[in-house]
């Protein structure tokens, strides 16, 4: 068949498809309840077959790019993603984020260790030699900790700022770490590593300073809160930069492109929820732990009860028989 | 090759064609992004200043917005094209050419911060320069690839002249070149139209200007017009 007849007998239902195409960028909603919708599958194939024998013929240039315009257009709408469903969040959250925290174990526990074991050692050493705090900090910073965490304040944990203040500036904060933490894992783990480890020290460093100093009231009274989502999301974030690093050093049974592309999946998951906890700590830290009048009965009371239920969804969440499949 | 096109199957069979943009036009619209928020955020400043100190949280949780989930937000919900993007005609698609959802957007966003390391943009560049596809490490690992939109402007029309047979049984991809010549004479100068012309004069037996007229009368003989 030559090309001009070729172009007579289909140039019409090209010219429709283009025009509902074309109505489909500027109002989706209203293009896709019309009628023609229904036809869009059907036509676009014969289109796609228009193509593939305008190729296979070899018509020129003009017939096959204008088909090759038309089908990139049809592809594009015919596989868009679904629409976002809510309830999907509220089952990933309660169910698919713990059982993904638990499959990833191994990074996950060499992550807690990574910052739990710094910390933990230099509050117990910083007890036992408290002049070593001057070797961490500056006395610049040591001044601030102490400031922020005097007993004789109103407000504990912070030297300024509103509740709404320290809201945004938490969020920012702390989930712009446990995003870069994540994604410096992917250089060989090391960023994922460093930023673990750098917490660790600095987190314990200023836990043992204040409880040696004697400031240790406020301190544990303002992180017992929400250090349960705060931490286990920091460690979270960490472990799946440390599985993508891994990946990447060893990907196992897989090439290296896919396996990575795999565990960019899993990490980005893992970020997202890692990003819901700390939504839930900068809430709690902001409008909770800052209350100076609270009983530490309380307070202490509402932190183990914070801990337990945190690790208790990490450890329980979407196991088959409570959460369906 | 040293194209930039990817060619991709689609599930009907024919195979999509792919230009793959390059740093530059990306690094464009990364600062057509940056400008745009920061003017947003400025403009945001002057009510929220208003709140006094519970104003500086929303300030930051602004800041945090359009740091982070501007880029997804806009990829998923604008057809995978940031503002900046849809200024300089580029789209995020997954490998296999179909629109990005919510995982592969958040991974090649966040994977920004390694890409971004050293100052501006150092591993990304070195990256986009070794792929084939000019990805950079964040699009390798959620399998998406940034491509140029806007298609370039489909050529012209071949002139319209009384068909012509040829003379002798061209071979296919003769025929593809001499009806491409016919199409694509008009963006050409009438000299370098006259020299591709003279190439064919064992064919035409002409010169010059009778020979252009001849090739196209053969090519709308070949497209089959009266």
């Amino acid at each position: 068949m030559k090309q001009e007849r070729f172009i007579a007998l289909h140039g019409r239902e090209w010219d429709l498809l283009q025009s509902w195409l074309s109505a489909l960028e500027r109002q989706p909603k209203r293009t896709l309840r019309q009628e023609q919708a229904l036809e869009f599958p059907q036509s676009y194939r014969r289109v796609c077959h228009h193509l593939a024998l305008a190729r296979g013929r070899g018509y020129s240039h003009e017939v096959t790019e204008r088909l090759q315009r038309l089908v990139q257009q049809g592809h594009r709408v015919l596989y868009r993603p679904p629409a976002p469903r809510w309830h999907r969040v509220a089952g990933f959250l309660l169910a698919g984020f713990p059982r993904l925290v638990r499959a990833q174990w191994r990074c996950m526990a060499l992550a807690a260790a990574l910052f739990y074991l710094p910390a933990l050692c230099l509050v117990a050493l910083l007890q036992l030699r408290p002049e070593l705090a001057h070797t961490l900090f500056s006395s610049a910073q040591l001044v601030q900790f102490e400031k922020m965490y005097d007993p004789a304040n109103a407000h504990i944990g912070r030297s300024s700022g509103t509740d709404l203040q320290m809201f945004g500036y938490y969020v920012m904060n702390n989930v712009s770490i446990a995003f870069r933490t994540f994604a410096s894992g992917l250089v060989f783990g090391v960023g994922a590593i460093y930023v673990l480890g750098a917490n660790g020290v600095l987190i314990g460093g200023v836990a043992g300073h204040l409880t040696a100093i004697g400031y240790g009231g406020p301190f544990w009274r303002f992180v017992v809160g929400h250090s349960a989502f705060e931490l286990s999301a920091l460690v979270i974030a960490g472990g799946a930069g440390l599985q993508l690093g891994l990946t990447l050093l060893a990907p196992g049974r897989q090439r290296r492109g896919p396996a990575l592309v795999a565990a960019g999946w899993v990490g980005a998951q893992l970020a997202l929820g890692a990003f819901a906890m700390l939504l839930v700590a900068a809430f709690i830290e902001a409008y909770w732990s800052s209350i100076a009048v609270l009983p530490d009965a309380l307070r202490f009371g509402v932190g183990a009860l914070l801990w337990l239920l945190v690790l208790g969804w990490l450890w329980r969440g979407g196991r088959a028989g409570t959460h369906g499949t | 090759m040293l194209d930039t096109v990817r060619e991709i199957e689609t599930p009907e069979g024919v195979s999509l064609r792919l230009r793959a943009a390059g740093a530059l036009p990306r690094a464009q619209a990364w600062m057509v992004d940056l400008l745009l928020r920061l003017v947003v955020l400025f403009v945001a400043m002057i009510p929220l200043a208003l709140f006094g100190k519970g104003g500086n949280g929303l300030a930051m949780l602004l800041m945090f917005a359009l740091l982070w989930a501007y880029s997804v937000v806009c990829e998923v919900w604008l057809d995978g094209q940031t503002l900046g993007k849809r200024a300089l005609g580029l789209r995020v698609v997954k490998a296999d050419g179909t629109p990005v959802t919510w995982l592969p957007s958040v991974v090649r966003n966040l994977l920004r911060v390694v890409d971004a390391l050293p100052g501006v943009y150092g591993v990304g560049l070195a990256s986009t320069l070794i792929d084939p596809h000019a990805r950079r490490l964040g699009d390798i690992v959620a399998g998406t690839m940034v491509i140029h939109a806007q298609e370039p402007p489909a050529g012209q029309q071949v002139p319209a002249l009384p068909a012509l047979p040829l003379p002798q049984v061209l071979a296919a991809d003769e025929q593809a070149a001499l009806v491409e010549y016919a199409e694509r004479a008009g963006q050409l100068t009438v000299q370098r139209q006259e020299e591709l012309a003279n190439l064919l004069t064992p064919l035409t037996g002409q010169r010059d200007t009778a020979a252009i007229r001849q090739l196209v009368a053969h090519a709308n003989w070949l497209l089959g017009r009266a």
